[in-house]
């Protein structure tokens, strides 16, 4: 009896000990730990730490062409050029230079000597050579090979590297300082397979510390970079979260110092009146658009499919979607070149007006011989594009059907699924979303219209394809122009895809974060090392 | 003595052999479930831009390009040597997924069953004691309410009012974001309470609990609805026993009475409902998960549904499965051990 009074009061006052514990102490917040080591500007130590409800496809450079995953490439991996943000033109980073030749075939960069990677491996040309060989080699259903389509790499020395295109382009350079010419370790990734996340390496500003599978990432400054960039922290960790709510109250309460990109607009909108919190926004090249696949959609002939096009495109209500959805908070958008580049006209404005237009919509149809209602069947995927994707394509079924036109079937599945069935034919109709590789115009309509688009929609014009060799062969830019507006006017008749917004970035942040303005910049590269925290 | 000591190993023995067959049929189910299912595994995963030769040469390398009966026979072998698969969407084999996630889950399982049993114990208690008085209808209310309604609605509420409104709570997550790292860096069990006792942190086993409290709470409501039912019910049954009178004509006094005698009697069938909501704490894991942003294996679970990951999505629904079977056969044999009757029948 004694005994078992004994155990059971041991039992609760163990149990009350520990609550007790948990009562007392309150939680610390995260970002003060100090950091050390890589090339760290002013003293400034502090992590910073970035909330994400993000889920990266790859850390590998051949096995990612998302944001996400871009968004750590360009903080671990160094490229031979980067962007600068505040003239977003491409200056030396592992290579001090890189020079065409004058029909722009071949291009010849040179390296930086004493370069390594973070786990002490020097970096040579080879690794380079490497590198963009296995991105084609790999050639992964989410990678970024068709920005490498045709290219071949030598490695005459171990400083030299020389690319040899299929045909001349000026851009080059662009496509050099992207994700896919993220420079990897030959001796540490293999050729024919992707690499695990936690074990990436590379010679960027950072290196990857910890990680934990879709939940947290820690990356801490790079002691072997030998870049010129400056870091302004002692690093950066990434907290994945599956849901907004949660990540909008801990950027609430101070436990995230950023988060990037923003939240919904609703939950944007209420965060601006918080104490603490920031709410920035930046230039945003990023659209959104319906992709047709020419072959699988609707309609007995290539006359009838063309006419389902227009008369969509004489339905979508663009005020509607960019008030209804986005509270405002994306702009109505005419062209598949973002507003503010080069070349960029409202063509689908000048085509098929501004405001929904039914009977112009029923005459492409009857004009054709289409039977209505046309059953069509629009792909659209939940997570991805963020959680307003639902309502968005709700929206666009309820434009359609009200016209009594169409008839609409919404189908929906994740990212790595979707991009799976939608870029094979399995989807005749889908939804997608664009943020530049480089901001140039040529990311725009080279990805979209060209015969060997990523977008394998097999639309397929001669004239575009001769315009688009045209201006990537050219630096001129009065003569690009001109061409850009060529292929926007050829292309809007056909209307293969369908633009309807363009967006501006946003990041919150709590507390006193610097260098977030100066990250929000067209080319959607998030500088971890602009970031400081005082 | 001897009668007792034979026929509880008689019982042990056969409840033992009958986990066989149950564990063979429920691999089955699995095994059927996840073919039937439409489409191709990697093709599904995988497919796309890919050449065929690629994808088949990886149907290859998983087995799916053998006979079914073929593959059942390598699922069952794997299993059988703790093999249950490889993630194909990511490089990680279901083994540490288990291990990492499965190691949060039971944490957060623990907790919630931690608080489903005060709960429902104490309240079970209390209302069974004042049978048809007001405190008696507020509690089985209670009981009805917590079943019913849907874990993450009372998560989701738990967060505006603990953390949004009176900011006392955290939000989501196992730790705070550099506790979680260093509890990563220096783990032995991977679960989070152990390792930092292991580790003698205790800032980190502070930080720990607190994240634990709100999704702990919400999960253990769930299953504490149960528990508060059929506690009450069998104080009842057990204060109407000719011993519980006797027990009162003596002079105990009547706390006494109802938590000496008739609590631990009516705690027998307890036991195997705790067993059985083994399997409803698993489920409500997976939402609760998802709400408390807990990097447990029920978010792994939807992660991998949703990228089609069906080599993922079978390892997982596989140790689940085990889960329960091994639970149901703890609890069996812990009643045996309370209760003769058991053993006997």
């Amino acid at each position: 009896m004694r005994q078992a009074r004994s155990r059971a009061a041991i039992a609760l006052v163990g149990t009350a000990s520990l609550v007790a514990l948990a009562a007392c102490g309150s939680s610390s917040s995260g970002g003060n730990k100090s950091g050390g080591g890589g090339n760290n500007a002013g003293g400034n130590t502090k992590t910073i730490v970035w909330g994400s409800t993000d889920k990266p496809v790859s850390y590998d450079p051949a096995g990612a062409y998302d944001l996400p995953s871009w968004n750590v490439i360009y903080n671990v991996y160094q490229n031979l050029l980067r962007l600068d943000p505040t003239t977003e033109k491409n200056v030396p980073d592992a290579a001090q230079s890189c020079d065409p030749s004058a029909d722009f075939k071949t291009w010849t960069c040179k390296l930086k000597p004493g370069l390594k990677f973070s786990n002490g491996d020097p970096l040579t040309a080879a690794d380079v050579k490497f590198s963009f060989d296995r991105v084609i080699k790999i050639n992964d259903p989410s990678g970024p090979s068709s920005l490498l389509a045709k290219v071949k790499t030598d490695a005459p020395d171990a400083t030299t590297v020389v690319f040899h295109l299929a045909s001349g382009n000026a851009l080059w350079d662009y496509i050099l300082s992207t994700g896919a010419g993220a420079i990897v370790d030959s001796k540490v990734f293999p050729a024919d397979k992707k690499l695990a996340d936690n074990k990436i390496v590379g010679s960027g500003p950072y290196e990857l510390a910890s990680y934990q599978t879709n939940q947290v990432a820690q990356f801490k400054p790079n002691p072997n970079y030998g870049g010129d960039l400056k870091l302004n922290n002692g690093g950066l960790v990434i907290q994945y979260y599956q849901d907004e709510n949660a990540l909008k109250l801990d950027v609430e309460q101070g436990k995230v110092d950023v988060v990037y990109p923003g939240l919904s607009p609703t939950a944007d909108t209420e965060l601006k009146g918080k104490s603490g919190v920031n709410v920035i926004s930046g230039p945003g090249g990023a659209i959104r658009y319906l992709v047709f696949n020419t072959k699988t959609m609707p309609g007995g002939s290539d006359a009838q499919k063309r006419a389902i096009r227009r008369a969509v495109a004489f339905l979508i209500d663009r005020e509607s979607i960019a008030k209804n959805v986005y509270q405002g908070t994306v702009q109505p958008l005419y062209t598949m070149v973002a507003k503010g580049l080069a070349g960029s006209e409202d063509v689908y404005k000048t085509e098929f007006g501004d405001t929904p237009d039914k009977s112009k919509a029923q005459q492409e149809l009857q004009k054709a011989g289409v039977k209505t209602p046309v059953n069509l069947q629009i792909w659209w995927t939940p997570s991805h594009y963020g959680a307003l994707s639902s309502d968005e394509y709700t929206e666009i079924k309820r434009q359609l059907e009200a016209s009594g036109l169409f008839k609409v079937d919404l189908k929906s599945t994740e990212w790595e699924q979707y991009t799976a069935n939608c870029l094979a034919d399995k989807c005749p109709v889908y939804q997608l979303g664009w943020f530049p590789d480089y901001p140039d115009t040529d990311d725009y309509v080279g990805q979209f219209f060209g015969s060997t688009s990523f977008l394998n929609d097999h639309y397929s014009n001669a004239q575009v394809d001769s315009l688009l060799k045209d201006e990537e062969g050219t630096r001129d830019q009065a003569k690009r122009v001109d061409d850009f507006k060529k292929i926007q006017e050829i292309t809007v008749a056909d209307a293969p895809v369908i633009p309807y917004w363009q967006g501006s970035q946003i990041a919150i942040t709590h507390g006193s974060v610097s260098g977030i303005q100066d990250t929000l910049t067209p080319d959607y590269i998030f500088r971890f090392w602009l970031l400081g925290k005082s | 003595m001897a009668r007792s000591s034979g026929s509880l190993s008689r019982y042990l023995v056969t409840r033992l052999l009958l986990v066989i067959p149950m564990v063979w049929i429920l691999l089955t189910i699995v095994f059927v479930l996840m073919r039937v299912a439409p489409g191709d595994p990697v093709q599904a995963a995988l497919g796309g831009r890919l050449p065929q030769s690629v994808i088949e040469q990886k149907r290859h390398e998983l087995g799916f390009d053998k006979p079914l009966i073929v593959q059942y026979g390598h699922y069952l072998g794997g299993v059988l040597t703790g093999n249950f698969g490889h993630a194909t969407s990511q490089n990680r084999s279901v083994m540490d997924i288990v291990t990492h996630e499965g190691a949060a889950t039971l944490e957060l399982s623990v907790a919630a069953m931690f608080f489903a049993l005060i709960l429902g114990l104490g309240i079970g208690v209390l209302i069974g004691r004042f049978r048809d008085s007001p405190l008696d209808v507020v509690g089985r209310l209670f009981g009805i309410i917590t079943y019913a309604a849907p874990v993450f609605w009372v998560g989701i509420l738990f967060q505006l009012l603990f953390v949004a409104k009176l900011g006392v709570l955290p939000s989501s997550g196992q730790a705070d974001v550099l506790q979680n790292i260093d509890l990563q860096n220096h783990a032995h069990t991977h679960i989070y309470v152990l390792d930092a006792i292991i580790n003698g942190n205790w800032d980190d086993l502070r930080n720990v609990l607190v994240h634990l409290i709100l999704p702990g709470l919400t999960l253990g409501l769930l299953v504490c609805g149960v528990f508060i039912r059929l506690v009450r019910v069998n104080v009842i049954q057990t204060l109407k026993h000719d011993y519980i009178e006797a027990a009162r004509a003596r002079g105990i006094g009547e706390t006494r009475v109802v938590l000496k005698h008739a609590f631990r009697n009516a705690l027998v069938p307890v036991v195997t409902v705790v067993g059985l909501q083994a399997a409803l704490l698993l489920s409500g894991a997976v939402l609760t998960e998802t709400t408390f942003n807990w990097p447990g294996i029920g978010q792994a679970l939807i992660l991998y549904l949703n990228q089609r990951d069906y080599a993922a999505v079978q390892g997982i629904v596989t140790v689940f499965a085990l889960i329960v079977v091994g639970v149901s056969l703890v609890i069996d044999i812990v009643t045996a051990l309370i209760d003769p009757r058991v053993r006997y029948s």
